[in-house]
């Protein structure tokens, strides 16, 4: 028998015997291979071999959790008690549940077994390569990874979920450099379940390499003036992401203090925006199998052809605010690919910047936003004219949704997301 | 224990290599309240042991999440074999780095772990204080966050010892709108280094704290928008010390330097005014405790303060030992790892701008058209100095007087050049160690500074 297996039943037992109405526990043993390369130079071999255990135990509608890695018996005891303990100094809320009527499943996903020697072969090859096709480029960390995890969810429904799961990561950390004149470090990165490609050739790694290494001689943006942001599909994400956290996201529902918290069925963006969070979507590695509550992960829509569909909430949150549940937790977004390419979108820009990073303060809870242009170049008259540096740009996440002006039909898979470029325009740009 | 599944094991370190051997131990315990709900209520406790060789150039490193002699002796040959496998495909055929002076290092135990029950009462109690008292808010949010990093360093030829770190923070936090309706956000970390009983005696003491933070909210709901582009203003503790920090701090960690960061090319030239001067502390500022004291790193390296710019001229980087080896700087003490699995990394541990000699009153005195820039909610920096810092409360300053409070705003620069335009510096500093740096690994980190007078730029539409 599964040691996991058995671990997780004597836990559920054990919290149900010390008074638990309601528990779930999480046993998983993992283990972590990985190369560094800092400075351009290989540094690091990395092996990690990891447990982790949490419990969450309800008693009349109260809740603790606590968190160990250890399997030992005498600190699983100790941990399930923790946890009654925590869980009888809390307050009673019936909006806490799990998912009803659950039963046992088996996942497995990804690249579980790793190949070490390809692995190297692939990361000493993405090395050579950029040297090669990037002189510019100094890498100033790169992170190569194999992780596989074993797992074990149980819960007082029914539920009994037996993952496995692994997945190759290339990340790098770079900027290029030519005298004493440098570019902003960029960050580009895959997740991926096989080595059949070269890693270059991966997400958008070549396209950044590309674009940082124009990024050497920058201008200062002149005045200001309002025009169209093209948004590259990292900095999209993190907009998106934004979007999520002040409209969407469980504690600005909780609070009440999200613009769009009656906005379900209504339009909030141009209505050739489709926004997922989509775990089973092609190109995604490893998304999510279940949420902690014990449900099954589906993809949903977040905003459909410019409506809200969804929050991305929890169950709790679902409860405690009548809004509906989330059918997952809100990773892997995908977005819906435009119709035009992205030089076609560049073309009928006559004033604007195409971003590709984003260093911005939290944006205010009205979505009022702003900050510096990173990894940029300015637009004009249809072409690119410069990469810029010192340049701020403000605008509202609530009003750019609405004032969309494309979406590209190229899109970059990444093995976490599937995004286009997307532009917006009546963003302020500003310079010194 | 920790300590015994380590101390023993030096014997097996194989010789021709450097060796480190760490047992350690993280602990959090968390609440959280948000509008009168119990959202969080959780305790973690992480352990474990890890092993990392230095061989001709590279590192192997492994860990195991066990604490037991033998989990030991793995991780010290798989990190050898690790090292090996690496110095086979690279042969970079290095030296090692200097030998060092070995010292034994021990600290004082923190016995103190409350239950769950007390932080949760805790923050109850301030949450009610809020209910009853905080009118026109809507909404609220108090998190409880008790934190410590305990460990056993064994190396073969530096320090060996014991260190803990343990933090204590409670966050408040209120929302309300302003009369357009616009929804604004006040927030304020309370706490420090210890455990949780010796820094919070009764939620009655921190009632004065929960007062201020409505004020201020109150004050700013009625904020205007600061007026986009470059003025004189001047920036608060909270903002010099995150300047110190993300803008200036990273750039001079040698293992960027290393990848292109800009003090590559500035080292021992003017990088701000004759006014500026900033230290990494180890464990001890102007004669006090810093924030987050640090005796030895994990490299086994007994800590003492870089200093990183005196006078305006940037005079050394931080380094680990082997990047001290390459720029012939002497290693301070920054190699720092956050838990039992990571490798120790080139961290900051106590940054800050030092205190100068102008009062705080003279500088507001001094700005006919400004702003005075409070406190921030978030600050990233770039390699080449290029910083965006979040402003989350400030005034304007009209004619030498504070006027009206502001909204959020950002505010950017490119470091040594915004530095080279301070001209007055306050007599007083302001510390914070409630955050965590990120680089890889998290990291708790303190930060400080006295107020700069100085030339910015302000965004906004």
């Amino acid at each position: 028998m599964d040691k996991l297996y058995t671990l997780t039943k004597t836990i559920i037992e054990r919290l149900k015997a010390l008074g638990a109405d309601m528990a779930y526990c999480t046993a998983s043993s993992g283990e972590t291979r990985e190369f560094n390369v800092d400075g351009g130079e290989f540094s690091l071999f990395r092996t990690l071999f990891d447990n982790s255990l949490t419990i969450t135990a309800f008693i009349g509608g109260k809740k603790g959790s606590v968190g160990l890695n250890s399997f030992d018996e005498d600190k699983v005891e100790e941990a399930c008690k923790n946890c009654i303990a925590a869980a009888e100094s809390s307050t009673a809320d019936p909006a806490w549940a799990l998912a009803p009527d659950c039963s046992e499943k088996t996942f497995t996903k990804g690249a579980v077994t790793p190949d070490l020697n390809k692995l190297f072969d692939r990361s000493a090859e993405l090395v050579d390569t950029i040297k090669r096709d990037f002189p510019l480029i100094v890498i100033e960390q790169m992170i190569v990874t194999h992780e596989n995890v074993h797992s074990v969810y149980r819960n007082t429904s029914g539920a009994v979920y037996t993952k496995d799961a692994g997945y190759y990561n290339f990340d790098l950390m770079f900027s290029a450099h030519e005298g004493e004149q440098g570019s902003s470090f960029y960050s580009s990165g895959v997740i991926c379940d096989n080595l059949d490609k070269p890693a270059i050739e991966l997400g958008s790694i070549r396209k950044d390499l590309e674009d940082v290494q124009k990024q050497i001689y920058t201008k200062a943006t002149e005045g200001k003036f309002v025009g169209t942001m093209l948004l590259c599909p990292g900095c999209l994400h993190d907009f998106m992401g934004s979007i999520v956290d002040k409209f969407a996201s469980d504690t600005t529902i909780l609070e009440g203090t999200s613009i769009w918290k009656d906005a379900i069925g209504q339009k909030v963006a141009d209505e050739r925006l489709t926004v997922s969070f989509a775990p089973h979507y092609e190109n995604v590695v490893c998304g999510q199998s279940y949420t902690t509550e014990g449900f099954i992960a589906e993809d949903f829509d977040f905003i459909k052809n410019g409506n809200l569909e969804s929050f991305v909430t929890s169950l709790y949150i679902a409860n405690k605010t009548g809004v509906a549940r989330a059918k997952n937790s809100g990773g892997n977004m995908v977005i819906e690919a435009g119709e035009k390419s992205l030089d076609e979108i560049i073309a009928g820009i006559e004033k604007g910047i195409l971003v590709g990073r984003f260093s911005g303060g939290d944006p205010a809870q009205n979505g009022d936003f702003s900050g510096v242009a990173k990894n940029s170049f300015l637009i004009e008259n249809g072409k690119i004219t410069g990469a810029v540096s010192e340049t701020m740009i403000s605008g509202n996440l609530s009003e750019m949704l609405n004032n969309l002006v494309a979406i590209s039909k190229e899109r970059v898979a990444d093995g976490y997301s599937v995004l286009p470029y997307a532009a917006f325009d009546g963003i302020t740009v500003s310079g010194k | 224990m920790l300590k015994d599944c380590v101390t023993n094991i030096k014997d097996s370190f194989e010789t021709g290599v450097h060796t480190e051997l760490r047992c350690q131990e993280n602990k959090a315990r968390s609440v959280s309240i948000i509008s009168g709900n119990l959202t969080g209520n959780a305790r973690s406790e992480v352990s474990g042991v890890s092993a990392r060789v230095y061989k001709n150039g590279v590192y192997g490193f492994s860990s195991m999440a066990e604490v037991s002699e033998e989990a030991a002796k793995n991780v010290l040959r798989a990190a050898t074999e690790n090292a090996v496998f690496m110095d086979s495909r690279i042969n970079k055929g290095k030296k090692m780095f200097p030998a060092m002076a070995p010292e034994a290092i021990t600290c004082p135990a923190f016995e103190s772990d409350p239950e769950q029950k007390v932080y949760i009462d805790f923050a109850r109690e301030l949450d009610d204080y809020m209910e009853k008292n905080c009118k026109g808010i809507t909404g609220r949010g108090i998190s409880v966050r008790v934190d410590s990093m305990e460990k056993y360093l064994i190396t073969n030829d530096a320090s060996s010892g014991h260190t803990l770190i343990p933090r204590s923070y409670i966050y408040l936090r209120m929302t309300a709108e302003t009369p357009d309706g616009t929804p604004v956000e006040r927030f304020v970390p309370i706490g420090g280094f210890g455990t949780f009983d010796t820094l919070f005696s009764t939620p009655d003491k921190l009632f004065a704290k929960v007062d201020d933070l409505y004020e201020k909210l109150m004050q700013k709901r009625n904020g205007i928008y600061p007026e986009a582009g470059v003025k004189t203003c001047i920036l608060g503790g909270e903002l010099s010390g995150m300047l110190a920090h993300e803008a200036v701090g990273h750039t001079v960690e040698a293992d960027l330097v290393l990848g292109g960061s800009v003090a590559a090319h500035t080292l021992n030239k003017e990088v701000a005014s004759e006014l500026v001067t900033m230290v990494d502390f180890a464990h001890t500022c102007l004669g006090k405790p810093a924030p987050l004291p640090v005796y030895m790193d994990d490299e086994g390296v007994i800590c003492r303060d870089q200093v990183l710019i005196k006078d305006g001229i940037l005079t050394g980087y931080m380094n680990n030992r082997e990047t001290a080896d390459r720029f012939g700087m002497e290693p301070c003490g920054n190699a720092r790892a956050y838990s039992f699995s990571d490798e120790p990394l080139i961290r900051m541990r106590n940054t800050a701008i030092l205190p100068g000699t102008s009062t705080i009153e003279e500088m507001i005195a001094s700005v006919e058209d400004g702003y005075y820039f409070i406190d921030t909610n978030n600050g990233q920096a770039d390699t080449t100095g290029e910083f965006m810092f979040g402003v989350c409360m400030g005034y304007e300053i009209k004619n030498g007087k504070l006027g009206r409070p502001l909204l959020d705003t950002t505010i950017s620069g490119v470091a040594f050049e915004m530095l080279k335009t301070v001209d007055m510096v306050s007599d007083t500093m302001t510390w914070s160690a409630s955050g965590y740096c990120g680089k890889k690994q998290p990291m708790p980190v303190g930060i400080g500074g006295p107020a700069v007078r100085c030339k910015i730029t302000i965004g906004g539409r």
